[in-house]
């Protein structure tokens, strides 16, 4: 049946014209001449060449063909809105590329799904898994230990600070943001909240930049989203009802906005209007939005301070986002050879994988690539905050299915429809069905 | 070729006919009923990422206790049940009124009420966004300002004004198109009649009652189904404006079956919801064709 309905789909494809006639032919592979060919899907990670979306990824396979003209690599970009939607029905009808790159996060569950080729012994092969910190790799693997993912590069989520609003409070240079505790974020909201300024937003229209909130919260009063080993949610623990309880606390003392028609998208948006000056801060910020929002931020001319979560003992646990390739299974050895000496070269190639990693706004996977960002003081403090990464829990089983109960669970409590403890018992109940689907 | 000379003109005919015919039958079957069946069957497995499993009628058992379904098929039904009549109210009270207009007057409001149609739904539920944007839309400006509020409401965003929100943008954009059918529905009716009962004394409720109203019966039919069922599938107003939120209070059976396919990778349930939604669609729809045919 699965068969059938898969035939179906393809056939739905082809006839909608969804699928384009030069993906079919790309993956045919030309073994009279020993061409390969193979396509390769691109979210827009990767900086921008004249504004132009796939540019950049053209340059890096230009580069590849000096070294291997016999591979033809034809790329397409997806975007973050409908990319998921289209990878996941392009799979279905056995449609899809057979180089990916994305987050570990699909891709991990792409691999659980048995679409991709199980990077394994391909990390150790290459060197990677000795010359990267272990965390990363896991990050890309299943519970099982199987790689899935050849992660590039990696980089912290962390906190927006308004320079302009601290100056206009007269508050500037009264905390250090990159150690500032529970305590200190209170104080300092409150103290902006009488100057007329707007409390951090409590976002949870939908899962968008979800991870933003739950860092946020749990790192308020130390507590964890998830155990270290992954087996169980730990948001009813009494420091997790803590936390909800200080976020309700602000709510209603004004001094959070809880906001359940916003999404992380639109507070990240509210935050750099250039007409609006009302927000002084934003609970999820990254070196890749401080690069796309420049523009807003120019035009509005908001100067931001980055900071680091607050936390009881200004440690706060961050999490993070890895880059990185997946390799599918298309029953084709070539091809899937082709594909590997194609991850190879992007990530490990000694020029190319540091001008990679770089285009990523992120920081290296490979240790052995160094300090690709010598001297520059924001990228410094970055990489100081890779020390304190959490446990990555964005590859566990049932994570999509968590989400929306994350996010349904803030509407309660925004709206008061259940109390701090029914939400924390509420989420920690419904995602560890998730975890054990 | 001189087997199909012999044939009967009648069957030369049917063959023809049928070769007409092919085209739209391949596309049905291609885009409607092959979907439609293997839909319904995938209904009945475990159907996700890594599983394909028969499972039977069990993704109906759950269904029907799956608290959030049943939330949403009553935000489904609730949106149905209050805007059509609104819908087909108002939109029959502008074609009455637009209807003695001037011709160029008429034309003006038609294609005033039909813009929302003709622009794309996502431009449409942008400029609304806007609207009801806490921070800096217009409505909280305007409300704040005249001193009705004294703090800004998140009108997509508390269970107590979202789906009335939703309805009131449903509405705006889906009475363009009964507008124009109802107008042309009132050109159609034989003049005559209308001024032999004026002149007979009628007053014009009666006029209304006794001739335009039955005139514009079948036009009125068509209306109340495809309003009822395109409102049934509302789906992109609250994919863009609140995603089912606050607390799956707007969350209608099409948005829950996409949520389900597209986020959760739960296709053959979120197939199963479909089924049930076609099947109260088809019961709505029945009703309506029962209630309005007797009348006719």
């Amino acid at each position: 049946m699965k068969k059938l309905f898969a035939v179906i789909m393809v056939a739905l494809l082809v006839l909608t014209g969804c699928s384009k006639k030069e993906e079919n032919t790309a993956v045919e592979t030309k073994t009279e001449d020993a061409k390969v060919e193979i396509t390769w899907w691109a979210y827009p990670t990767f900086a921008t060449v004249d504004g132009v979306a796939g540019k950049y990824e053209e340059s890096v396979i230009a580069k590849f063909n000096e070294k291997f003209p016999n591979i033809t690599v034809k790329v397409e970009m997806l975007d973050f809105k409908t990319g998921p939607e289209k990878t996941i029905t392009a799979l279905q009808g056995g449609t899809g590329p057979d180089v990916l790159f994305d987050a570990p996060g699909r891709i991990v569950d792409y691999g659980t799904s048995g679409y991709l080729v199980n990077l394994t012994d391909f990390v150790k092969e290459t060197g990677l898994a000795s010359d990267s910190d272990p965390l990363i790799i896991k990050a890309s693997s299943d519970k099982d230990g199987n790689v899935w993912m050849y992660p590039l590069s990696s980089a912290p989520f962390m906190m927006a600070v308004s320079k302009n609003a601290l100056e206009e409070a007269g508050l500037l240079g009264t905390v250090d943001f990159t150690k500032w505790t529970t305590e200190e974020f209170i104080d300092l909201s409150k103290k902006m909240q009488e100057k007329g300024y707007k409390g951090v937003q409590i976002y949870a229209l939908n899962q968008g930049g979800d991870q933003g909130t739950r860092a946020f919260i749990s790192n308020l009063t130390g507590a964890r989203i998830i155990n270290d080993d992954l087996t169980a949610y730990t948001m009813d623990t009494p420091e997790a009802i803590k936390a909800f309880e200080l976020v309700k606390q602000g709510m209603d003392e004004g001094w959070l906005e809880g906001s359940t028609s916003n999404n992380a998208g639109d507070a990240i948006t509210a935050f750099v209007n250039p007409q609006n000056s009302t927000f002084w801060a934003v609970n999820l910020w990254s070196l890749n939005l401080q690069k796309q929002k420049t523009p807003d931020l120019e035009a509005s001319g908001i100067e931001v301070i980055h900071a680091t979560l607050p936390s009881p003992d200004g440690k706060a646990n961050l999490e993070y986002l890895v880059n990185g390739f997946a390799i599918f299974d298309n029953k084709d050895e070539a091809k899937i050879a082709a594909a590997k000496e194609f991850v190879k070269f992007i990530s490990d190639d000694p020029v190319v994988g540091k001008e990679n990693v770089i285009a990523t706004n992120a920081f290296p996977v490979r240790n052995s690539f160094g300090d690709l960002y010598p001297g520059n003081e924001l990228m410094n403090f970055h990489k100081g905050l890779t020390a304190n990464y959490g446990v990555y829990y964005n590859t566990v089983p049932g994570f999509a299915n968590m989400r929306p109960f994350w996010f349904g669970s803030l509407q309660s409590l925004i709206t008061g429809e259940k109390t701090p403890e029914e939400v924390a018992k509420y989420f920690t109940s419904e995602a560890n069905k998730t975890l054990a689907e | 070729m001189n087997k199909i000379k012999k044939l009967s003109p009648q069957a030369r005919e049917t063959i023809v006919g049928y070769s007409f015919l092919a085209p739209a039958i391949f596309f049905f079957l291609t885009f409607v009923a092959i979907p439609i069946i293997t839909g319904m069957a995938t209904s009945m497995f475990n159907y996700t990422q890594k599983k394909f499993v028969f499972t039977g009628i069990e993704n109906y058992i759950k269904l029907f206790n799956d608290e959030i379904f049943i939330k949403s098929l009553f935000n489904t039904t609730k949106l149905v049940v209050i805007s059509v009549p609104i819908i087909v109210l108002f939109s029959l009270f502008a074609a009455l009124v637009l209807y003695e207009k001037h011709p160029v007057v008429r034309a003006i409001f038609r294609g005033i009420f039909y813009l929302p149609v003709v622009t794309g739904s996502v431009a449409v539920v942008v400029v609304w966004k806007w609207i009801f944007d806490p921070y800096n839309g217009i409505l909280n400006y305007l409300l704040l300002n005249l001193g009705v509020i004294e703090k800004e409401i998140q009108w997509l965003g508390t269970k107590e004004f979202a789906l009335w929100a939703i309805i009131i943008i449903l509405i705006t954009t889906s009475v363009g198109q009964p507008i124009i059918l109802y107008i042309s529905a009132l050109g159609n009716l034989d003049v005559s009649q209308v001024e032999a009962a004026r002149i007979d004394g009628a007053s014009e409720w009666q006029v209304f009652r006794h001739i335009k109203w039955p005139g514009i019966m079948p036009t009125t039919l068509y209306v109340v189904v495809i309003t009822t069922i395109n409102t049934f599938q509302c789906f992109s107003l609250i994919q863009l404006l609140t995603s089912g939120g606050p607390n799956y209070n707007t969350s209608t059976i099409m948005y829950l079956v996409y949520e389900t396919a597209f986020k959760k990778y739960q296709f053959g349930y979120a197939n199963a919801m479909g089924v049930i939604l076609a099947v109260v669609i088809g019961l709505f729809s029945l009703v309506q064709f029962k209630i309005f045919s007797s009348k006719e």
